[in-house]
C-alpha cells in the first residue's frame, strides 16, 4: 500500500493541457462574475445608505437574502431548480452554451455582490456627512452627488477589503465543480480520476492558486498605496462577512 | 411547486442533515459547533504567534494564515480526503477528516481576528501592567485578552456565521451534512426547486439569527468604549 | 514579493517531504481497526442507493454484508464491523490507494487499463453500455449520437468510450449518477450514457419510468468487479473465496432475484450465459 510519486504525471499527457483550461476557465467566470458583483455591490451599497427608506429595504433585503446562504447551495439553485422555470427556447439555448458556466457566474456574482455590497456601504459611511451635504448645498442632485463624489472617494477608501472581497470570489470559483464547470479544482479532479496521483495533482492546484492569490494581493496593496487619500484611512475592515 | 417532498422528508432533512443524528456520518451542527471550538482555540495561539517577537513563532504562524488564506477551502478539504490517510496509513471516518479540515482552515482566519483583536487594545494597558510588575505572560492573561476577546466578539460571531456555511462544503466529501441530505433526497425525487429552497430557508434562519445577535452585541459594546 | 516565495518554498519543502506510512496488507489493516470500509454509492439503484426510507441498501451491499463481511471474520478471528463510505467513478480509486476504503463495492467496470492501478475481484455481474433518453427521441444507439449532448460519469468507461469513438458528441462529465440523471430531465442533455443494467434502475425508480427508454445495443462490455488495492493476494482471496461461495450456495441467485427478479426493485432477467459464466468462476476446492 504505498504510494509512489511520480510528479511526471503533471506534464505527460493530458494534465498540462487540463491544468492550464482549467486555470482559464477560473479567470474567466472569476472576471465574469467580479464585473457582475462588482457592479450589484457598489448600486447596492450605495443605495443602502441613502434617506428613501422603501430603496434602502430593497437593498437590505437583497443583501441579507443572498449572503445568509452557503454558496454551494445557490450554485444547485440556480443549475437545477431556475433552468425548469425558464421558457423552453431560453433553457435550450442555455443548455448548448455552457448553462453551468452561466449559472455559476450567476451564483458567484449575486452571492458576492452582497459581500462587495456591505463593504461599500461601510465605505461610503465612513466619508464624512459633510461632504455630501456640501456637495448637494452647491446645486448637484442626490444622484449626482453619489455619482460624481461620494462614490468615487469611497471607491479609493475600500481598496483592502475589496481585495480581499476579491480574493475570496477567486477562491469560491472552485465550488463551481460541483455543477460541472471545469475550472482548476475540477480538473486537479480529473487528473486524479485518470493517473490516480492524487498528491502531485493537489500540490499543482494549491501551487497555481496561491500564485494567483498572493500575486493579486501584492498589486492591490501596491495600488492602495498609490491611490490612498491622505488622512482619510479606513480602519481595517474585521466585521464582513 | 410541490412541498410534499419537503414535508415527507423533513424529519431526514432536520435530524441527519442538521444535527447528525441518524445512519449516514452526517450533521451540520455536528461539525460546525466542533469546529467553532477547536478552531478559535487553535486560531487564539496562531493570532498571538504572529505578534510574537521570536522570528521562530512569527514567521511560521504568518506562512500558516497566509498559505490558508491563498487557497480555496474546497482544495483543503480534498487534500484532508486523499493525503491525510496515506500519511498516516490507514483509513480515517469522514467526520475527522472534515473537522480537522475545517479546524485547521478557519484557524487561520480566527487567528487574523484574534490578532486584530489583540492590536486594539490600547498600548497604555499593555504599558501600565508591566509598569505595575506583571510578566509579559501575565500582562497577557489577565489584561489585553478580556479586552481583546470583548472586542472580537462581533467578529468572532461574524466568523462563526461563515463556518457554518463553509460546512456546506463537507457534502462534497460525502459527509451527509443539510445539503447533502437535500442531494440524497433530490437524486431520488428530482426536485430541485423545493429541496434547495427549503434548506436556504434553514441556513437563512441560522445566519441571519446569528448576525442580528452580533449587532446586538456591537450596539451593547459601543454603548461602553474600552 | 519575498513572502511569496518563502510561502512557496515552505510547501514545497513540506510537500516533498512527505513520506509515506510503512506498507500494511488490507487483513492486517482490518484486524487492527476491527472496520472493513466499503466504497459504494448513494445513487445506483439497485446497486447501491439511498431508498424512500432513507437507508443505504443495494445488491452490491448486500453481497458484501452476506457474503465477504462473514469470511473476514471467520478468517481474522474477531467481528468486524461493515462501514460504507460513498464513491463515484472520479473518486474510487482515490479512496481506494489513499487507504481510505478497503474494498470498492459498487458498479466498477473490469478493465485492463484499471488493472495497472488497482485489483479486482471475480466478476460478479455482466452488462453492457446503452443509453437513455426521454421516450420519443430520435437517438437510438451509438451511431446516432454524433453532435448530441451526451451526459456520463466523470471517470466512467462510459466517457472513455464516447470520448474516443464518436468525437463530434458533446460529451458532458457529471461527478455522479443523479447529477448525470437531473441533467436529463431538465433537458440539458440529450441522452445519458452508462451500464444497461444502471439505466434499468435509474428508469424503474424514476418519478415517471414510461418516460424513459433504453436505446441501443450494447457498444460495450462492461463486467463487474470489486476493486482493491494491487499486491494484496491475502484479502483478494478471501473476497474471491467469499463470491465463490455465494454463487455455489445459491445465495448469489437469491440476492439476485430480490433485487432483480420479477417481484424485485429492477426486473432484468439473467441470461443463461451470464449464469453459467458465473457458475464457471467457481474454481474446485
Amino acid at each position: 500500500m504505498t504510494y509512489n510519486f511520480d510528479w511526471s504525471v503533471l506534464w505527460r499527457g493530458q494534465s498540462g493541457l487540463w491544468l492550464l483550461q482549467g486555470l482559464v476557465t477560473t479567470i474567466e467566470i472569476s472576471v465574469v462574475a467580479w464585473v457582475v458583483a462588482f457592479t450589484l455591490g457598489i448600486f447596492s451599497g450605495a443605495v443602502r445608505t441613502v434617506s428613501i427608506t422603501p430603496l434602502r429595504w430593497l437593498a437590505s433585503f437583497y443583501v441579507e437574502f443572498f449572503r445568509n446562504v452557503p454558496l454551494l447551495v445557490w450554485m444547485f439553485f440556480w443549475y437545477f431548480a431556475v433552468p425548469p422555470l425558464l421558457p423552453q427556447p431560453l433553457q435550450d439555448w442555455l443548455f448548448d452554451h455552457g448553462a453551468e458556466f452561466w449559472a455559476g457566474v450567476v451564483a458567484l456574482g449575486v452571492y458576492h455582490g452582497a459581500r462587495f455590497s456591505e463593504v461599500m456601504r461601510s465605505g461610503i459611511q465612513s466619508i464624512p456627512k459633510t461632504l455630501f451635504e456640501a456637495a448637494v448645498s452647491t446645486g448637484l442632485t442626490m444622484a449626482q452627488a453619489y455619482r460624481l463624489i461620494i462614490i468615487p472617494i469611497a471607491l479609493r477608501l475600500i481598496i483592502p477589503p475589496a481585495t480581499n472581497e476579491s480574493l475570496n470570489l477567486i477562491k469560491n470559483s472552485s465550488v463551481a465543480l460541483t455543477i460541472g464547470v471545469a475550472e482548476l479544482t475540477f480538473q486537479t479532479r480529473q487528473i486524479e480520476t485518470y493517473t490516480a496521483k492524487a498528491f502531485e495533482a493537489l500540490t499543482a492546484g494549491t501551487l497555481i492558486y496561491l500564485v494567483l492569490c498572493l500575486a493579486i494581493a501584492t498589486t492591490m496593496s501596491q495600488l492602495e498605496k498609490r491611490f490612498a487619500i491622505p488622512g482619510m484611512i479606513t480602519k481595517r475592515q474585521t466585521g464582513e462577512f | 411547486m410541490d412541498f410534499a417532498v419537503v414535508i415527507n422528508n423533513v424529519g431526514f432533512l432536520i435530524f441527519q442533515g442538521f444535527l447528525g443524528l441518524g445512519n449516514f456520518t452526517g450533521g451540520t451542527l455536528r461539525l460546525a459547533v466542533p469546529a467553532i471550538i477547536f478552531g478559535f482555540i487553535l486560531g487564539i495561539f496562531i493570532g498571538m504567534g504572529r505578534l510574537a517577537r521570536s522570528r521562530w513563532i512569527y514567521l511560521p504562524a504568518t506562512l500558516y494564515v497566509e498559505f490558508f488564506r491563498g487557497v480555496p477551502l474546497v482544495m483543503v478539504i480534498f487534500w484532508f480526503w486523499f493525503i491525510i490517510p496515506v500519511v498516516v496509513g490507514k483509513s480515517l471516518p469522514e467526520y475527522s477528516v472534515a473537522l480537522a479540515a475545517f479546524v485547521i482552515f478557519e484557524a487561520a482566519y480566527f487567528g487574523e481576528i484574534v490578532r486584530a483583536g489583540i492590536q486594539s487594545v490600547p498600548r497604555g494597558q499593555a504599558e501600565a501592567a508591566t509598569a505595575t510588575g506583571l510578566t509579559r505572560a501575565q500582562t497577557m492573561r489577565h489584561v489585553i485578552l478580556p479586552q481583546a476577546l470583548r472586542n472580537m466578539i462581533p467578529s468572532l460571531v461574524t466568523q462563526c456565521i461563515v463556518l457554518l456555511k463553509d460546512t456546506s462544503l463537507a457534502s462534497i466529501i460525502g459527509y451527509v451534512d443539510l445539503t447533502k441530505a437535500a442531494q440524497i433526497v433530490n437524486n431520488r425525487e428530482i426536485r430541485p426547486f423545493e429541496l434547495y429552497l427549503f434548506i436556504a430557508v434553514i441556513y437563512w434562519l441560522c445566519s441571519y439569527g446569528m448576525s442580528r445577535y452580533a449587532r446586538h452585541i456591537e450596539r451593547r459594546l459601543a454603548v461602553n468604549p474600552a | 514579493m519575498k513572502r511569496l516565495l518563502l510561502l512557496l518554498a515552505t510547501f514545497i519543502s513540506v510537500a516533498g517531504s512527505i513520506t509515506v506510512a510503512r506498507a500494511e496488507t488490507t487483513l492486517e489493516k482490518i484486524s487492527q481497526t476491527g472496520i472493513f470500509t466499503i466504497g459504494t454509492r448513494t445513487g445506483s439503484p439497485p446497486f447501491a442507493y439511498v431508498n424512500k426510507n432513507n437507508e443505504w441498501v443495494g445488491f452490491s451491499i448486500d453481497l458484501v454484508e452476506t457474503s465477504i463481511l462473514p469470511l473476514i471474520s471467520k478468517k481474522l478471528n474477531k467481528q468486524i464491523k461493515l462501514e460504507k463510505k460513498e464513491s463515484a467513478p472520479n473518486t474510487r480509486i482515490p479512496l481506494l490507494t489513499s487507504n481510505a476504503v478497503d474494498l470498492i463495492a459498487e458498479t466498477m467496470t473490469d478493465t485492463q487499463s484499471r488493472r495497472e492501478q488497482v485489483d479486482f475481484s471475480l466478476t460478479f455481474f455482466a452488462t453492457g453500455a446503452q443509453f437513455l433518453v426521454k421516450r420519443g427521441t430520435p437517438i437510438k444507439g451509438i451511431q446516432t449520437i454524433a453532435g448530441k449532448r451526451i451526459a456520463a460519469q466523470q471517470g466512467s468507461t462510459n466517457a472513455k468510450i464516447i470520448r474516443e469513438r464518436v468525437p463530434t458528441a458533446k460529451l458532458l462529465e457529471f461527478p455522479d449518477q443523479p447529477a448525470a440523471f437531473q441533467a436529463l430531465a431538465q433537458g440539458q442533455v440529450q441522452a445519458y450514457t452508462n451500464d444497461g443494467i444502471q439505466l434499468a434502475g435509474l428508469k424503474a425508480k424514476a418519478p415517471k419510468p414510461d418516460e424513459w427508454a433504453i436505446v441501443g445495443e450494447f457498444f460495450s462490455y462492461e463486467p463487474y468487479g470489486m476493486a482493491m488495492r494491487k499486491n494484496d493476494s491475502d484479502f483478494r482471496q478471501v473476497v474471491n473465496v467469499g463470491l465463490m461461495e455465494a454463487i455455489e450456495s445459491g445465495k448469489y441467485f437469491e440476492l439476485y432475484e430480490k433485487w432483480f427478479g420479477p417481484k424485485g426493485e429492477v426486473p432484468y432477467p439473467l441470461a443463461p450465459e451470464t449464469k453459467r459464466f458465473l457458475q464457471m468462476q467457481v474454481v474446485p476446492k
